[in-house]
């Protein structure tokens, strides 16, 4: 009775797993800081004309280990404490595109997918039958593309674009989620020490009903 | 109950039970950290460790208040008069020369906060006035009435520029 | 030293005596399993989420402006915030799976009979507390599956009778989810759980007075009953550190796998996402909310789907012993209602479809044909087991069953079967 339930429940997710829409290429994520910073500067060079990371401060880059001059680049003469905002405005963005482009602070959470999701986004603009630029895994997307890759048809260009895409997506990844690391460790010795303790716990617990005739 | 145990059974299930007490109790103590630590100051409110100050729209014999990590700070603008009122002392209860508390004469930097319980004092006439006890500071930030104890604190600083300043750097 | 304060303390407080009697004396069944670690659980999760919610309100903001920024300045800036955050939002889908585990205990072993029905009742309203209170809190992090959620749920409060229109805008304060509602949620869900500990001192008042039941389901013979302390307060600390160890897996590693996406985005009003989810532990009355096409139909399935378990004690009419264990048709049922359980979680779970609709119809009409059915069932288990010969331990379990301090004048309780 109670394999079945299981059974039941395991034909349940995969039924919704194979309702998801385009595949996503699954990517792996880099968490150093080396690679962190390559995506923050390509960010800066492609995306950040356009989209602001309010959550985000220059002061942040530089605590997690980014170079000091880099940083102070980025920044101009606005304070280290200021948040990482575009300088588009929000009538100039919808007259000149549609829409205001959404804040990247949380985006590798804000969809199903996650990275893989952006990943994927970055890299899947093509151009279509009648000439046009659209994208595989969002079609309605008002944003151009701009890490060309519709318009990359050597494989080392693609390719080179997939490493850029895969920075940036590494950066935003550590953008959404800047104590995974830290979480992480600390997880595994909060995991040790609990099973170090249960172990305890379960001979005296052996030991006090040893007690019972 | 049948407490069928020998003296050694009974100390090897002491120990036992100390053991798992003392691990029980240290993973307890531990799991308050994070809950006090959350409450000293966040990583935003730190961050505001330096303050840059631009001095141009500070007249002569005027006093600019400015934030630096939460705290007032006190931008005095000092006349040659007032310069030379204070060079010529070394203050009240807390003696200390005016050329010390200054690093260039006419301008006077010192944290807005009364060093007896913490309120911030007013610019009158000459000095500052605490309106909460009643202590009084010179224009060089120094105790010349009580029940405060010590001088105004004077913050590291240093100019950038002509008109410039950054506090919380010396 | 020690003792000359607990004498001081006991001429003027029951101390002692309340812990003699309540905690190292207290008789238990030896027999208890497992699954009555629960309740134990579910007041530490309680406490858990007393702890971090308290501190996490001291640096969140209630303003539709600043709540979302005020999340993600504890999730950044705040030391170890993102700890608290995550402890929090695991604990609320913690608090609920032990709660169901609780439940399906109860209802398993027939834990829920004479004389404990009050203990199911207050447990009846503990569980609509906590479900307010989950949904109340829910909206705080004003995301947008946190706005929509919560409209569409006040919304249904339009099925009111006569004033359903009014009493969407006075729960709201607005004429949509909006600051006023947000400020009232967060009042509210901090109030609640204070309310929940009241209740669950009740709940266990009423516990003492009528002791627990056991997996066999008949009151053993006084002989048969040990104290609490030290047997189970040793065997709830080994459970709690199996269940911290599921939990930290979650929290530490497994954050983001209870919230929903489209939840990282700030409430937007002018846009809907595609799919409005609640969280997992609403989804099986979610599901039979949709079921029904009609809103006011809709509405009164969705709350009777809660209330119905109240009718347990009644609807349930063998006199047969205890729960499942010696009730082969009674297992039966409750097996087909956890599985219909899922289908309807399922339901609840994926965008409607030809297939799910009809699907949640099914399931939504099995749920209730389950407690409709079962004084029959009940009824008619009880004549064929009995018909065919009680199993010779329960025959020798009732022989030794203890006399009763409560006497009750029907008849209607374990182990009475003549």
């Amino acid at each position: 009775m109670k394999k079945l339930i299981v059974i039941l429940m395991l034909c349940c997710s995969s039924i919704a797993a194979g309702a998801a829409e385009s595949k996503l290429e699954n990517i792996q994520v880099e968490t150093s800081v080396q690679a962190v910073e390559r995506g923050a500067d390509a960010l800066m060079n492609t995306c950040h004309s356009c989209h602001s990371l309010k959550y985000i401060t220059y002061h942040d880059l530089v605590k997690f280990g980014m170079d000091k001059k880099k940083v102070d680049d980025w920044r101009g003469d606005q304070p280290l404490d200021t948040a990482v905002t575009s300088q588009l405005s929000d009538e100039t963005a919808i007259q000149s595109y549609g829409k205001v482009p959404p804040d990247l602070s949380l985006m590798t959470k804000a969809r199903e997918g996650g990275a893989n999701y952006v990943y994927t986004y970055l890299t899947g603009y093509y151009i279509t039958p009648e000439g046009m630029t659209s994208n595989h895994v969002f079609p309605e997307t008002k944003m151009p593309d701009m890490m060309g890759m519709s318009g990359a048809t050597d494989p080392a260009q693609r390719a080179e674009i997939q490493t850029k895409a895969r920075d940036i997506v590494s950066f935003l990844a550590w953008a959404a989620d800047p104590h995974e690391e830290e979480r992480h460790k600390l997880g595994y010795y909060v995991i040790g020490y609990l099973l170090v303790l249960t172990t305890l716990l379960f001979f005296v617990k052996n030991q006090i009903w040893s007690r019972l005739k | 109950m049948a407490e069928s145990d020998t003296l050694g059974d009974s100390n090897r299930r002491n120990f036992l039970i100390k053991v798992t007490s003392v691990v029980g109790g240290a993973g307890a103590a531990a799991v308050c950290v994070p809950f006090v630590a959350s409450m000293n100051p966040s990583s935003d409110v730190l961050a505001k460790a330096t303050t840059e100050v631009d001095l141009s729209g500070i007249p002569e014999g005027g006093v600019h208040t400015v934030a630096w990590q939460g705290k007032p700070v006190f931008i005095f603008h000092r006349t040659q008069q007032e310069i030379k009122d204070m060079e010529a002392s070394n203050g009240g209860f807390d003696p200390e020369p005016d050329q010390k508390r200054v690093k260039r004469p006419e301008w006077l930097v010192v944290v807005g906060i009364c060093t007896h319980l913490g309120c911030v004092p007013n610019k009158e006439g000459p000095g500052w006035t605490c309106h909460c006890h009643g202590s009084q500071y010179d224009d060089s930030g120094r105790v010349v009435r009580g029940p405060a104890p010590k001088n105004l604190d004077v913050p590291p600083y240093r100019f950038i520029a002509a008109d410039k300043m950054i506090i919380g750097e010396a | 030293m020690n003792n000359r304060i607990i004498k001081w303390i006991d001429q003027r407080f029951p101390l002692s005596s309340f812990v003699k009697h309540d905690l190292t004396e207290y008789p238990t069944p030896r027999n208890l399993s497992y699954w009555w670690n629960f309740g134990f659980l579910a007041g530490f999760v309680l406490m858990l989420q007393v702890a971090t919610g308290i501190f996490l309100a001291m640096h969140y903001k209630a303003d539709v402006t600043l709540s979302f920024d005020s999340i993600q300045h504890i999730m950044r800036d705040v030391n170890y915030g993102w700890l608290l955050r995550f402890m929090h939002a695991t604990g609320a889908s913690a608090f609920f799976l032990v709660i169901y585990i609780h439940m399906a205990r109860t209802l398993y072993y027939g834990s829920y009979r004479a004389p404990r029905e009050l203990m199911w009742w207050t447990g009846q309203g503990l569980l609509l507390m906590l479900m307010a209170t989950a949904f109340m809190g829910y909206l705080l992090p004003w995301g947008q599956m946190s706005f929509w959620g919560a409209t569409v749920i006040t919304n249904l409060f339009r099925a009111t009778p006569f004033f359903g229109e009014q009493v969407v805008i006075w729960l709201r304060g607005d004429y949509g989810v909006g600051d006023a509602t947000l400020t009232r949620f967060f009042s509210l869900h901090y109030l609640l759980p204070f309310l929940i500990i009241g209740g669950v001192l009740v709940h266990l008042v009423a516990l003492h007075t009528v002791k627990s039941s056991n997996p066999s389901g008949i009151d053993l013979a006084a002989k048969d009953n040990i104290p609490f302390h030290p047997y189970f307060t040793i065997k709830d600390l080994y459970g709690l550190g199996i269940f911290l160890i599921v939990y930290c897996i979650f929290v530490f590693f497994l954050p983001n796998s209870l919230m929903e996406p489209a939840n990282n985005i700030p409430a937007n009003p002018m846009q809907t996402p595609t799919h409005i989810v609640p969280e997992w532990y609403f989804l099986p009355f979610y599901a039979i909310l949709r079921s029904v096409p009609n809103l006011v139909g809709g509405v009164v399935a969705m709350g009777l789907s809660v209330m119905v378990f109240s009718f347990m004690p009644y609807l349930d009419r063998s006199r047969i012993p205890g729960g499942a264990r010696y009730r082969p048709w009674y297992r039966a049922m409750f097996y087909l209602f956890a599985v219909d359980m899922v289908v309807l979680g399922y339901v609840g779970y994926t965008p409607p479809s030809d297939q799910s609709i009809v699907m949640g119809k099914i399931a939504t009409f099995f749920y209730f044909a389950m407690f409709v059915l079962l004084p029959f069932i009940s009824r008619k288990e009880e004549q064929w087991l009995i018909r065919r010969g009680l199993p010779s331990d329960v025959k020798a379990l009732v022989a030794s069953e203890a006399k009763e301090k409560i006497k009750l004048p029907d008849q209607r309780r374990s182990g009475d079967i003549k």
